[in-house]
């Protein structure tokens, strides 16, 4: 701390740890910590809650029409509008609005109904219903305050298919990973010892321009290979294995191979540059060392080249994992919407649709050490520190 | 020892393995071929149904050239105020991203502790978590904590989460290079530590810090994934593209997609351009 002080001074030096504190405390920490929190909160009777809250509201409507009624009985029997004839069903209860109730009872008017036996009966319905309501929104009160409670509910109560779809999607990109890296070291092997720096200068281009390109705009422009009219298929018919007029389309679309297709061509160069960073730093010398004495290309690129580039492999594997992992516009776009079988459109459909807010975070943090753990892998398979995965 | 062995292995890549290379060198150059046609056809076919007069978008089911669906672009009000929030957020990150990530860049570069792992690990870290994780946990965080529903703020701040990192991997890297020199005689010669921060340290810094707030913005502009999650309700551009990709699909979108096409191209140009006068400097100094 000192040698803070020394060079910046104490009013610079709080500055800048008062910044990172924040950036650390408000951005980074306690965001998470706050998700964890989540993710171990459980609504043990959200059901029940749900449930009383349901037949609160319906007890109020029924409460409402029957005031509705009443009046219109006080309003005496020369009024015109009589009550209409209430259905027992509480689904008819819904519509509350007073206008809903009134406009249809006045075409069914004819049976006057200001017999002092009904107003009694309809009395006698209100209070009890009073009376439940007043029930019910004690048991409400109790559910809401006793009900939540720190246990692994969250994530024990993952269904089946959610686990599988968490399972494949970690091996979806798992597999994006490791053909990103198989079809990418050729070519940052080739830019990194290509002699010309003019060559250079034109693949580097040509892997910016795609690279820098919009990651949606990538993944669309494969919608246009694969739709049902699409390249692909046009391609089958004129090979003469599909007839298109026939219908015989195949839809790639919304399948999971079209979604790791594209998702393989959407993240594959953040392979490149990484490998290609570290491969420029090799002396060319031992390649050349490697082979005058005789090594076979695969022995030189076994030996030589590859221990020097472990570093970039590691960074390009962290970054392609955790895209592919993490990604949802791939299977949204090429899904269309229809396909929750990523695990990133679960985590959406916890948050936005069944607005599970605790399991939604559950099911993040398990995304969340799932690729903590493939980090810490991938720094123990390659023995890289934490500083050369980031920098 | 060394007399006898060096003569033949000198001789020998003169004579056999020259056509081995040749042959290596040639089925690497088909699979950079191959390799870039993969890169650039499905972009290509994006780019050429946008002038196609079909009303979906397609490169095979040719009606016609047309420039309607750019015309229609700036008549489309949520793209437009999609590209206003864009470019609200983007600066909101700007100047959040900058002095975070300075800060971070600063104190790590100079303290001498062995915590300085464990304070650059949590920095880094954003860049490692992915990006629907900072989205839901910023959303989470906003609501939780001070009631402020998910929109336009919290898509900023879970943005500036992890771009300060990048912006404080690029001033740390400026930093290692600083040559200390300077501001150990400026506060030897008596100068406070703020006029030589602001004189020597600053002006140092200064070209990063324009290439930091150029690539925060890009990167702010063009994020989808944490942008998702945290925006709640509004919209930015690009998660308007986004949605107009799932439903209703229209050849707009291809028209945007050209532009951005057009407009990455012209900045991967000017990076070219700069990056060739840099290594020309550095060749010649």
């Amino acid at each position: 701390m000192s040698d803070l002080i020394r060079i910046y001074g104490k009013s610079l030096t709080t500055i800048f740890l008062g910044l990172t504190a924040l950036w650390i405390v408000a951005l980074i920490v306690v965001p998470q910590l706050r998700m964890i929190e989540r993710a171990f909160v459980v609504d043990r009777y959200s059901d029940e809650a749900a449930r009383v809250g349901v037949e609160i509201n319906r007890s109020y409507t029924r409460v409402f029409t029957i005031d509705q009624e009443l009046d219109r009985a006080a309003a005496g029997p020369t009024a015109p509008t009589a009550p209409s004839p209430f259905s027992p069903s509480p689904s008819s209860a819904k519509p509350s609005t007073p206008s809903a109730f009134a406009t249809p009872s006045a075409s069914s008017g004819g049976a006057v109904s200001t017999d002092p036996d009904r107003t009694a009966t309809l009395k006698a319905e209100k209070a009890e219903l009073q009376a439940r309501i007043a029930e019910l929104e004690v048991r409400e009160k109790e559910v809401k305050a006793g009900g939540t409670g720190y246990a692994l509910g969250n994530f024990t109560s993952m269904s089946a298919i959610h686990a599988k779809i968490f399972l494949s999607t970690l091996m979806y990109a798992l597999c994006v990973t490791i053909l990103a890296f198989l079809a990418c070291y050729p070519v940052a092997y080739a830019v990194a010892t290509s002699r010309s720096s003019e060559r250079v200068a034109l693949l580097m281009l040509g892997l910016v321009i795609p690279y820098a390109i919009n990651e949606l705009l990538r993944i669309f422009s494969w919608i246009m290979i694969l739709e049902k009219h699409g390249v692909l298929n046009r391609l089958l018919d004129s090979l003469g294995l599909i007839d298109l007029a026939a219908g015989e389309g195949m839809r790639f679309v919304a399948s999971n191979g079209a979604v790791f297709a594209v998702m393989v061509y959407a993240y594959i160069l953040f392979m490149v540059f990484p490998i290609y960073n570290t491969i420029e730093t090799l002396d060319r010398n031992q390649i050349e060392a490697a082979r005058d004495l005789g090594a076979s290309t695969w022995r030189i690129h076994w030996r030589v080249v590859l221990p020097h580039a472990k570093p970039g492999i590691a960074v390009g594997a962290v970054m392609t994992f955790m895209l592919s992992a993490g990604s949802i516009a791939a299977p949204e776009i090429v899904g269309r919407g229809l396909h929750p079988d990523w695990f990133s459109q679960v985590i959406y459909q916890r948050f936005f649709e069944s607005n599970n807010w605790n399991q939604g975070s559950a099911y993040a943090l398990v995304l969340l050490v799932a690729c903590v753990v493939f980090v810490l892998g991938v720094m123990g398979l390659f023995k890289v520190g934490i500083r050369d995965i980031a920098k | 020892m060394t007399a006898e062995t060096a003569t033949p292995a000198a001789a020998v890549p003169a004579a056999r393995p020259s056509s081995g290379r040749d042959w290596s060198d040639a089925i690497l150059n088909v699979y950079l071929a191959v390799f870039f046609a993969y890169l650039f056809l499905p972009l290509l076919l994006m780019v050429a149904a946008a002038f196609n007069a079909s009303p979906t978008p397609s490169a095979t089911d040719w009606q016609g050239f047309t420039l309607e669906w750019f015309r229609q672009l700036p008549r489309d009000q949520r793209f437009v105020q999609g590209l206003g929030h864009s470019l609200l957020i983007a600066t909101g990150v700007i100047v959040l991203a900058i002095p975070l990530g300075l800060s971070g860049a600063l104190i790590l570069t100079r303290l001498r502790s062995r915590s300085t792992t464990t304070l650059y690990t949590i920095l880094v870290s954003p860049i490692l978590t992915p990006g629907i994780v900072l989205g839901v946990t910023t959303m989470i965080f906003w609501r939780d904590t001070f009631g402020v529903e998910a929109g336009l703020f919290t898509a900023t701040v879970a943005q500036a989460t992890f771009i300060a990192s990048y912006c404080m991997l690029m001033f740390m890297a400026r930093l290692q290079r600083q040559d200390r020199v300077l501001e150990e005689a400026a506060l030897d010669l008596g100068a406070s530590p703020v006029l030589v921060f602001r004189r020597i340290t600053l002006p140092f810094l200064m070209p990063t810090i324009l290439t930091a707030a150029f690539i925060s913005f890009l990167q702010s502009i063009e994020n989808y994934n944490t942008t998702f999650f945290a925006i709640g309700s509004s919209w930015t551009l690009v998660t308007e593209i986004g949605s107009r990709m799932r439903f209703g699909l229209s050849p707009m979108v291809n028209a945007i997609g050209v532009l951005f096409v057009v407009l990455t191209v012209i900045a991967a140009l000017i990076w070219a351009a700069a990056r060739r006068r840099e290594l020309a400097r550095l060749a010649a100094g």
